[in-house]
């Protein structure tokens, strides 16, 4: 691993805004350590102050106490202009400027570094055309944004931001809204960035799985917790992911790496090969049954497809998990 | 952007333009040969001495003031529908022009009440002007109190809104109380004039457009940021306070002398940027710019030569003309293409 580059750190710092006289705090003790060439993915709940944490950071919004530091200067002493050369975005906030195409898109990011008319230098078309390389987008550059996919969009909001050229890119849920192959691809992009340009890339997410994925690094963000940082993989080992799931209906399984409902009902003993008893497993669960007897067993076969019931007095085949089910709930009535 | 297209468009427009100057300098009552015309502005004098007086004392101006109108209403426009990125935004929806009204119906209407007889002679013009104007600055310095208070945009432009509804209702009040005479005169100026302007107030007018424009050319950058939003023009940079502050300051002087010197002309400053997108398909400010100005004087050329009426001694007011020409050109935009994607 190369050697750690932090950009920008932040010590006990205290979210929030004054509305008048009053300030309303709506996060506390968040201290972190964004690094150079990682993707680092910031969960947590609706509402919780993550949009606020964004805002903190691009320096729109004094915090009500501790310290945010950017390359170890503190963000409010840093002008909105300087700090536009450092940090880029791709905001939620829905585009619907159709007049533009993609190149023309891409070239808005260079604005922080052109002059009062906003000429692009060569430098500039060089960081724009780099950018749209980047993202896979060479055959959109013409297109206008009203008629690109979600997806398109969203690799073209992406190079507008690459194009910004800081050393730290903050994307506010870049995929909600996006099929799951976009989903994937959004997120390995935002990964190579990472790598392949040594960015801090910062991205806010409610898609775990993922997250789990693609992440160096997770900021797990809980309403009256202290932030939780660390390698997504220890903190997983640690059931500190469960710092997301405050319901205790709700557990992170280690084993699926997925979200499950705390099930306590009797699962019926399955045999059978791997990948079909999972899915029969899951079936059984979502609908909650629970086994006839003591000694039910269903066992799966492959080839011909056929799942077998059988306990003292029953022995009974059927032909999909649809058919057990509808037979099961028949039986229990 | 830099495709030959642009350049081409802005040619064509060009020619456009100078052909309509020159047709609308030969049209009215009395009509004159358009090449007479073309060759008395090269300098060549004119054969009759009439038409010399014709076509230098009033046409010119008119002309001129044709042009000086459509440039500022439609630049101001533009602003607009960017920085609310709304594409119904116009000169009006800030109450500039509804500001320059109440001036002038104070000046016609409530002077008379009090006995003053300020409407008369050369003088007049002036009165109306200067009322007009510190209308406008008023409703401009208590929009800039709000802009100052207010920080949403949203917010702001439904402000604008109600001033210029209170303002209107304001004028109702005088226009109910005042006499037949004095009512019929501000009804004759709220329908819009080009005519009656002098080499003097085009000087005048001129500069102000200078001083209108000038703020717009070091906000062409934060304009086209601004099509992102506010949001990323913040992140880009982009101090947003003073383009707010830099917009009002700019739209206030453009369409608030045109109303001064013009009256209240509908539809120029909503209409014609969204033909220069339409036209010139881009959304780029640095080309958007000229092109509104561009077209702003094309149209408002034309308006005016259709107002002359061709072959026939009277006149339609132009502001008629403008809303005959421009509300059905809105709906056409509206029906042709998807309205809100392609702003």
């Amino acid at each position: 691993m190369a050697l750690q580059e932090s950009i920008l750190t932040a010590e006990n710092l205290i979210l929030g805004y004054h509305k008048g006289r009053i300030s309303k705090k709506v996060a506390e003790n968040i201290s972190f350590s964004l690094e150079k060439g990682k993707l680092t993915c910031l969960l947590g709940p609706n509402g919780v102050g993550k949009s606020t944490l964004i805002k903190t950071i691009m320096g729109q919004l004094p915090p009500l106490g501790g310290k945010i530091q950017l390359n170890g200067k503190g963000i409010q002493q840093i002008g909105t202009k300087e700090i536009s050369k450092k940090i880029a975005v791709v905001l939620t906030e829905k585009i619907n400027s159709g007049t533009l195409t993609v190149r023309q898109l891409v070239e808005l990011g260079r604005i922080p570094h052109t002059g009062w008319l906003g000429k692009l230098s060569e430098k500039d078309q060089f960081k724009v055309n780099y950018a749209i390389q980047a993202t896979n987008i060479q055959y959109l550059a013409d297109t206008l944004l009203s008629e690109l996919s979600d997806g398109q969009l969203q690799k073209a909001m992406i190079a507008r931001a690459l194009a910004q050229d800081g050393e730290i890119l903050i994307l506010d849920e870049p995929t909600a809204h996006l099929d799951l192959v976009n989903r994937f691809e959004i997120m390995h992009l935002l990964r190579k960035i990472a790598k392949e340009e040594r960015k801090a890339v910062l991205v806010v997410t409610h898609d775990l799985e993922i997250a789990i994925e693609t992440a160096d690094e997770f900021w797990l963000m809980q309403c009256g917790l202290p932030l939780v940082t660390g390698l997504p993989e220890d903190l997983i080992i640690r059931q500190e992911i469960d710092v997301l799931l405050p319901n205790d209906k709700l557990t992170f399984d280690k084993i699926s790496g997925k979200v499950q409902t705390l099930n306590e009902s009797k699962v019926m003993a399955i045999k059978g090969p791997n990948p079909m008893n999972k899915w029969l497993a899951l079936a059984l669960k979502k609908s909650n049954i629970s086994p006839l007897s003591e000694d039910t067993i269903l066992e799966i076969k492959e080839s011909p497809f056929s799942i077998d019931l059988k306990d003292k007095n029953t022995f009974q085949s059927f032909s999909s998990i649809d058919a057990l089910l509808v037979f099961l709930k028949k039986n229990r009535e | 952007m830099k495709n030959r297209p642009t350049y081409l468009l802005f040619v064509l427009g060009l020619v456009l333009c100078t052909l309509l100057f020159v047709a609308n300098l030969s049209l009215g009552s009395v009509s004159i040969p358009f090449f007479e015309i073309a060759g008395g502005l090269l300098g060549k004098g004119f054969v009759k001495s009439t038409w010399e007086t014709i076509v230098m004392e009033y046409r010119l101006p008119k002309a001129l003031t044709a042009i000086f109108a459509g440039i500022s209403l439609s630049v101001s426009g533009l602003q607009m529908q960017t920085f609310f990125r709304n594409p119904l935004a116009g000169p009006y929806v800030l109450g500039i022009s509804s500001g320059a009204g109440l001036g002038v119906a104070l000046l016609l209407m409530a002077g008379s009440a009090f006995g003053w007889v300020v409407y008369s002679g050369a003088w007049g013009i002036w009165a109306i002007i200067i009322a007009a104007s510190l209308g406008a600055i008023l409703v401009l310095l208590l929009m800039s109190i709000t802009a100052w208070k207010v920080r949403d945009s949203m917010t702001l432009l439904i402000i604008g809104l109600m001033f210029g509804s209170a303002v209107s209702a304001i004028i109702s009040v005088l226009a109910y109380f005042s006499e037949a005479e004095q009512l019929k005169l501000f009804t004759i100026w709220s329908m819009g004039s080009l005519g009656g302007t002098s080499f003097g107030q085009l000087k005048g007018f001129s500069f102000a457009i200078f001083l209108g424009i000038l703020p717009v050319l070091w906000m062409l950058k934060s304009y086209n940021a601004m099509l992102l939003g506010e949001a990323y023009a913040e992140s880009m940079g982009i101090n947003i306070t003073r383009l707010r502050w830099g917009m009002i300051i700019s739209t206030g002087i453009l369409a608030g002398s045109a109303t001064a010197f013009c009256g209240p002309i509908a539809f120029i400053g909503i209409a014609v940027p969204h033909m220069a997108r339409l036209v010139f398909r881009t959304g780029d400010h640095r080309i958007l710019l000229p092109a509104s100005a561009l077209t702003g004087a094309i149209i408002l050329l034309f308006c005016d030569g259709i107002s002359q009426l061709p072959g026939s001694a009277q006149t339609l007011p132009i502001n008629a003309v403008t809303s005959l020409i421009g509300a059905p050109m809105v709906i056409w935009l509206i029906l042709r293409r998807n309205f809100s994607k392609e702003f």
